[in-house]
């Protein structure tokens, strides 16, 4: 479960500072998939980071009472200067599991197959190389809650069916809150849905209904 | 995976940065090992050939000149590479505060504890090699010369977490930083003795906690040793104490920001 409880944030820029998400208030459970929906700049980034606790709301609190992961194959967080293997490695070592540390090792390098690269820094890998990486490394910890924004288009085309299907398998066994502007990836992975509009969030039990407010919104917008 | 205490989360993360600092302290340099001990030495011969040509006798407050230089010098590059490893600490490790376990204080205090370790075993093998020349380097109140080797790693830490802060909001205060510490040497009397120095001017010079670190260090090693007069850890520690709130208050403030940048 996580609880989102009277959520804020901003961004300070030189043209003011305009809220982004204002007095939200959602309880998220752990088995249900959820899609974040809305149109550009309506935040829904914005709600992932703060979930993934990358970032610090301006107000009001995020509870996560379940392990909540880093959202799927984030590439910026690795550190140029070490190897593919030492980053994993600090990865498991972070998430405390150091029993485990081969064995999540000897995954990752299975799943990335990038061959020797795995052990050179990263700053010498092409983007598809880090993502392959980074994709591998969210799938070998077993989180109750995946966050994903948009992680499932990475790679050429043979990884993107191996990424998908072993996304799938993951995600069948634990939550996912996921940012998408496919709805066809929504409809497909999510059973509930979150609409942001206007700073403001609001949560349908069927994502189905999430999506028909989202587009019901665009009509009603003044062109 | 089962629920972890925040201790337990914060000593994994501790243990994942020591490992990976270390590495890369170590490593990423081939002659990383080489220079922890070349520099101090060359200092010290460098010194050592400027003091046989520009002045006579051997002797500082009653202690030879070459040990009371070695504890010195290691004293100060204790406080120093605690203070400089510290500026780059929060930047350096930027990518790796996208895992939310990881807080910009950690690769501070992390580098600090390594820089600490390494010094402190450079220390080491300098009181075996001076042993076995038969320098005469060698604590004689064992513990003390553990207590003033401490304070001033606490110095360097307290330093480190101020301006690990400041150098991240500021880019500025790194580039001072590193203007400053070569001043800093001279006036920390580390290289050249302060009671050649007028006693007007120590007193302002005894404003500078190093000085306190490095004359107590020298104190508790050489037990005949004639120090200035004023040496009081208590304001050492004072400093340490009060920089080290300091630095963990700005962290608490700025912890959001020094995140995004």
């Amino acid at each position: 479960m996580i609880h989102i409880h009277e959520l804020s944030k901003r961004y300070h820029n030189h043209h003011g500072s305009d809220w982004v998400l204002q007095d939200i208030n959602l309880e998220i459970p752990t088995g249900v998939n959820v899609g974040l929906v809305g149109p550009n700049g309506a935040g829904k980034s914005t709600l992932l980071r703060l979930i993934a606790g990358m970032d610090m709301p301006d107000r009001g609190e995020i509870i996560r009472d379940c392990r909540v992961s880093w959202p799927i194959g984030l590439a910026g967080g690795f550190q140029g200067s070490m190897t593919g293997r030492q980053n994993v490695k600090f990865v498991a070592r972070v998430h405390g599991s150091d029993q485990e540390i081969l064995k999540i090792i000897e995954f990752v390098e299975k799943f990335a197959e990038i061959g020797k690269a795995f052990d050179e820094p990263i700053k010498t890998y092409s983007s598809g190389m880090r993502s392959r990486l980074a994709f591998g490394l969210s799938l070998a910890f077993d989180f109750d809650i995946y966050l994903s924004d948009e992680a499932t288009s990475v790679g050429d085309r043979a990884f993107k069916a191996k990424a998908t299907k072993a996304f799938r398998d993951k995600v069948g066994q634990a939550g996912l809150i996921i940012v998408s502007h496919s709805e066809g990836i929504l409809c497909d992975l999510c059973q509930a849905g979150i609409f942001l509009n206007d700073c403001h969030a609001h949560w349908f039990d069927d994502i189905n209904e999430a999506i028909a407010s989202y587009h019901a919104s665009i009509k009603l917008a003044p062109t | 995976m089962s629920y972890r205490t925040p201790w337990q989360v914060t000593r994994s993360v501790w243990h994942a940065l020591f490992m990976r600092e270390a590495i890369a302290r170590t490593t990423a340099d081939r002659f990383a090992w080489f220079w922890m001990l070349a520099e101090p030495i060359a200092m010290v011969t460098v010194m050592v050939a400027i003091r046989a040509v520009v002045s006579s006798g051997h002797h500082i407050g009653g202690v030879d000149f070459i040990p009371w230089l070695i504890c010195g010098l290691l004293g100060f590059y204790l406080f120093r590479e605690n203070m400089m490893r510290s500026v780059g600490a929060v930047d350096a490790n930027k990518a790796l505060f996208a895992y939310r376990q990881v807080r910009p204080v950690d690769p501070v205090l992390v580098r600090c504890y390594l820089e600490g370790l390494l010094k402190t075993i450079v220390l080491l093998l300098f009181i075996l090699a001076s042993q076995l020349m038969g320098l005469g380097l060698m604590p004689s109140d064992l513990l003390g010369a553990l207590f003033a080797w401490v304070s001033l790693w606490m110095l360097g830490l307290g330093v480190g977490l101020t301006l690990s802060v400041l150098s991240s909001l500021v880019p500025e205060v790194g580039k001072i930083v590193r203007i400053i510490s070569l001043p800093l040497l001279i006036i920390s009397g580390a290289m050249i003795p302060l009671n050649f120095v007028p006693y007007d001017l120590q007193q302002y010079l005894l404003l500078n906690p190093i000085v306190h670190g490095i004359e107590s260090l020298r104190m508790f090693f050489f037990p005949s040793y004639q120090t200035l007069s004023g040496i009081s850890m208590t304001f050492l520690w004072l400093c340490s104490l009060a920089l080290i709130s300091l630095g963990l208050m700005l962290h608490l403030r700025f912890s959001m920001r020094l995140r995004i940048q």
